[in-house]
């Protein structure tokens, strides 16, 4: 296959010219059963979405940039670009992140250290403009040109000169998202760089200044959050329908008569999930009901218009947007006057209403938030239900999501639980605060639009599922049935297309799952198996 | 002559008004969200997996002292060991380690002769005269330490410099100032060895030079290469402020004020005082969905306006 391929970063301003384009046969080797493995080919854009939407940088479309009609059109999108700049370095405009954003724009010594711990540079074949200090370098130069005094000079003399053009700006809207912000490179920065930090930058910029940003997060993302209460789309009338599904199937599948709790006034907890959950994985929100309920815990759900999604996208793309999401689920755990709020198993919305959501409360607003992990450690370590590991005896494995692991320290919980309860445990490697992303990190897993699916089934999650090959790669063969923990509902969703390109069930028997559905599975009281074997 | 002692002056009052406002800068910023990454070195028990106290049911109701020594060690292990490019860039290690190791030894040395030529001011010691304890022990540390750091720091940079050079990886992202960098150090380095070589072996013209700046003494110097190494040096103190080098102090607040910073936002705090402070900064950006007010508190209570419910 033919391939494109940058040579300087000069290359990347260069107009209209598709900067590169990936070859399969350069993606890292899969182990047994896929060393044979022959990828599918990237489908092209059609030429109606060639003509309409950027795409030179890699022959993909995340953003769905529409290309300007004009040269002065152009010139405005430019200028505003460095508006926007501007404001992204400014105490005023950026507090949000301006010293952690400073401190990483200043101080990369380009060693490269980073370069080898992300997923996405080294499945991808090692290409270059994937690699994580690259867009930090074209954003550096950028600065550095066009913001700092006499910078085209010494920009000249460096031999680091830039130009900006559209074609650059619709590039870097572009190239902001190829990268999951797994912070894997931050990690390994001996200085504290963090490249991921500057990529969501790039993003908020985009977003806040331009108002490009990935339809799936903004438009048909948080925008329908805030409109309909949740970014499915699902208004509170349907939410009363859907858990009235769900109370049904647990009567009828499971013969349990468990009333879901809803806007229950002064309850311990008020318990939100990832409303993805509701409608692709309802065993979850049936899973934690049991839990709770054999518990006895004094918990609710809220069927109130921004309670009962915890989806909070902005925190991939936009400071306005992340902070709005979070109020109005801090709005509805006050009108409820609830103990404290408990965030369902999903990654981003642990980090956005638990440590990032804390630094713009205030007053009243400051209300506990908890993980459900620590809860359900409690629950299952109790006694108050009983349980036999037994059920659970086939191979399981652990994947860590990069926001309640590497980014919140959440770490063992969920492990104790695993080691009681699932007689085949075993880690991927490298696990915990050292995991690998899903590759749908960072909106990718719900991101369906053009052929951004083919990159992330071929290129970001390949990493993850050959972790998970190599973790059971002692009983790969599919008769022995194997589950994946995945206690996230963004990861699921990569897990699900990706394990499904990858025909992984067929092939290996392998399917993932919830952490509480493994927990449910293994309880006494329970007549047949929770836990379905197929691929959902 | 005196040109070269106000020069000196000079480069060194610049370099510390630089980094001090540097510093200054990074320091007085506003309250950011929180951005840690785990391990979080003074997370008790914890930090050896990467835990938090987020792990703990009703965290917010058990006060964990912070682990300040751990914090240290950590450092001490990243600063002097440089143990991230060891796990990570191994290859890199083997030329970054003694460079920078050269560094610390050479700044280290640079203390002693301070040390040294206060000591010599206040008749405590003879540097020259090393019949004296004190003074054997200085000279030969100083002897010590500046001939291994600069030793270290020779091989160092060469080798760096032939890496940036030859290795793509390096190659595609090189600038100018990237060997700027290490060629300055590499040539200080060799005006010291130059110095050593053909006039005093034992760093002697450096402790009278710093010994006639303490006391305003601004004697004559005859020796040319010696001249030459105070005007580099001096270059240098003026140089460094202004580039990326300065990662020696900005990487305390990247541990500490982002990947360590995990202070949780407790109600009548003092974070939650700089919090509202910054949540009545003016806000600009100008998409449609960001101008629903005009401080972050109103956008952020505030609806696009795309949006009628």
């Amino acid at each position: 296959m033919k391939t494109k391929k940058i040579n300087s970063i000069k290359d990347f301003t260069k107009e209209n010219e598709q900067l590169t384009s990936l070859n399969p046969d350069e993606f890292i080797k899969l182990p047994y059963p896929y060393e044979d493995w022959v990828d599918q080919p990237i489908r092209e854009l059609s030429d109606d979405q060639k003509n309409r939407l950027e795409h030179s940088l890699d022959g993909f479309s995340a953003v769905a940039i529409p290309k300007p009609k004009t040269d002065s059109e152009k010139e405005v999108l430019v200028a505003k670009f460095l508006s926007g700049l501007h404001k992204l370095l400014s105490k005023e405009n950026n507090w949000i992140l301006l010293q952690p954003l400073l401190l990483s724009m200043e101080n990369c010594m380009k060693c490269q250290t980073c370069s080898d711990e992300c997923p996405i540079y080294i499945s991808s074949g090692r290409e270059e403009i994937y690699r994580p200090i690259f867009r930090g370098e074209i954003l550096r130069r950028i600065v550095n040109k066009y913001l700092k005094p006499g910078g085209k000079f010494f920009s000249k003399i460096a031999g680091a000169d830039i130009d900006l053009n559209w074609d650059t700006v619709a590039r870097l809207a572009e190239l902001s998202y190829r990268c999951t912000l797994c912070r894997r490179c931050a990690q390994a920065c001996p200085i504290g760089v963090d490249n991921g930090l500057i990529t969501r930058e790039i993003r908020k910029l985009m977003s806040q200044e331009l108002g490009l940003a990935a339809d799936e997060l903004h438009a048909s993302g948080s925008m329908k959050q805030l409109k309909t209460g949740s970014s499915t789309g699902t208004n509170p009338t349907a939410m009363l329908d859907i858990v009235e599904f769900i109370e049904e199937d647990l009567k009828d599948l499971y013969g349990m008569d468990i009333k879901m709790p809803l806007d229950k006034k002064g309850a311990d907890i008020l318990l939100i999930h990832n409303f993805g959950e509701f409608l692709s994985w309802p065993e979850n929100i049936m899973a934690f009901a049991i839990i709770f309920e054999k518990a006895g815990l004094n918990w609710t759900m809220s069927s109130e218009m921004g309670g009962y999604d915890s989806v909070n996208y902005g925190l991939w793309y936009d400071d306005a947007q992340l902070a709005r999401v979070a109020l109005e689920h801090i709005r509805v755990a006050k009108k409820l006057g609830v103990k404290k709020i408990v965030m369902g198993e999903c990654g981003h919305a642990h980090k956005a209403l638990m440590p990032i959501a804390d630094r713009i409360l205030v007053d009243e607003n400051i209300i506990p938030r908890e993980s459900a992990f620590p809860i359900l450690e409690e629950i299952v370590f109790s006694g108050k239900i009983k349980f036999d590991p037994s059920k659970n005896n086939f191979p399981v494995t652990l994947h860590d999501p990069c926001n309640t692991v590497r980014a919140m320290g959440i770490v063992e919980p969920q492990r104790r639980i695993l080691r009681y309860l699932c007689p085949q445990f075993r880690e991927m490697e490298p696990h915990g605060v050292d995991n690998y992303c899903c590759g749908g990190g960072s909106g990718f897993a719900i991101m369906q639009g053009k052929n951004f699916p083919d990159w992330r089934n071929e290129v970001s999650f390949r990493m993850k599922f050959k972790q998970i090959l190599e973790a059971f790669r002692d009983q790969i063969e599919p008769s022995v049935k194997k589950y994946v923990c995945t206690p996230c509902s963004n990861c699921k969703g990569t897990f699900r297309d990706g394990l499904t390109y990858f025909n992984a069930f067929e092939k290996c028997g392998i399917i993932y799952g919830g952490l509480v559905e493994l927990i449910v599975n293994a309880m006494v009281d329970l007549k047949k198996p929770f836990i379905e074997w197929e691929l959902k | 002559m005196i040109i070269l002692y106000i020069f000196a002056y000079l480069s060194v009052l610049v370099f510390l008004i630089l980094v001090i406002s540097k510093i200054i800068k990074y320091a007085r910023m506003p309250v950011h969200v929180r951005w840690e990454l785990y391990p979080v070195a003074h997370e008790r028990g914890k930090s050896k997996y990467g835990g938090s106290y987020f792990e703990d049911p009703d965290w917010w109701k058990n006060k964990t002292k912070k682990n300040h020594l751990a914090e240290l060690w950590v450092m001490f292990e990243e600063i002097f060991f440089l143990k991230g490019v060891y796990r990570h860039n191994k290859k890199l290690w083997y030329l970054s380690f003694p460079f920078h190791l050269g560094l610390y030894l050479v700044i280290g040395t640079t203390f002693l002769i301070i040390i040294s030529a206060v000591m010599e001011i206040n008749s405590l010691i003879n540097f020259s005269d090393i019949n004296t304890e004190a003074g054997i022990l200085l000279f030969y540390l100083i002897n010590i330490t500046g001939y291994a750091g600069l030793a270290l720091i020779f091989l160092g940079s060469i080798g760096l410099i032939i890496k940036r050079a030859s290795d793509e990886k390096y190659k595609f992202y090189n600038t100018s100032v990237d060997y700027i960098n290490l060629i300055f150090i590499l040539l200080l380095v060799i005006s010291v060895f130059l110095t050593l070589i053909f006039s005093n072996s034992t760093f002697l013209l450096s402790k009278e030079f710093i010994k006639n700046l303490i006391t305003f003494n601004f004697t004559e110097i005859a020796n040319t290469l010696f001249i030459i190494h105070v005007v580099l040096i001096s270059l240098f103190l003026l140089y460094f402020p202004l580039t990326r080098m300065m990662h020696l102090f900005a990487k305390y607040f990247t541990y500490h004020n982002v990947r360590w910073e995990d202070e949780p936002n407790i109600k009548g705090g003092k974070l939650e005082k700089r919090i509202r402070e910054a949540l009545n900064f003016g806000v600009s950006w100008s998409a449609p969905h960001m101008k629903t007010g005009k401080t972050w508190a109103e956008v952020a209570t505030s609806l696009p306006p795309e949006i009628k419910k």
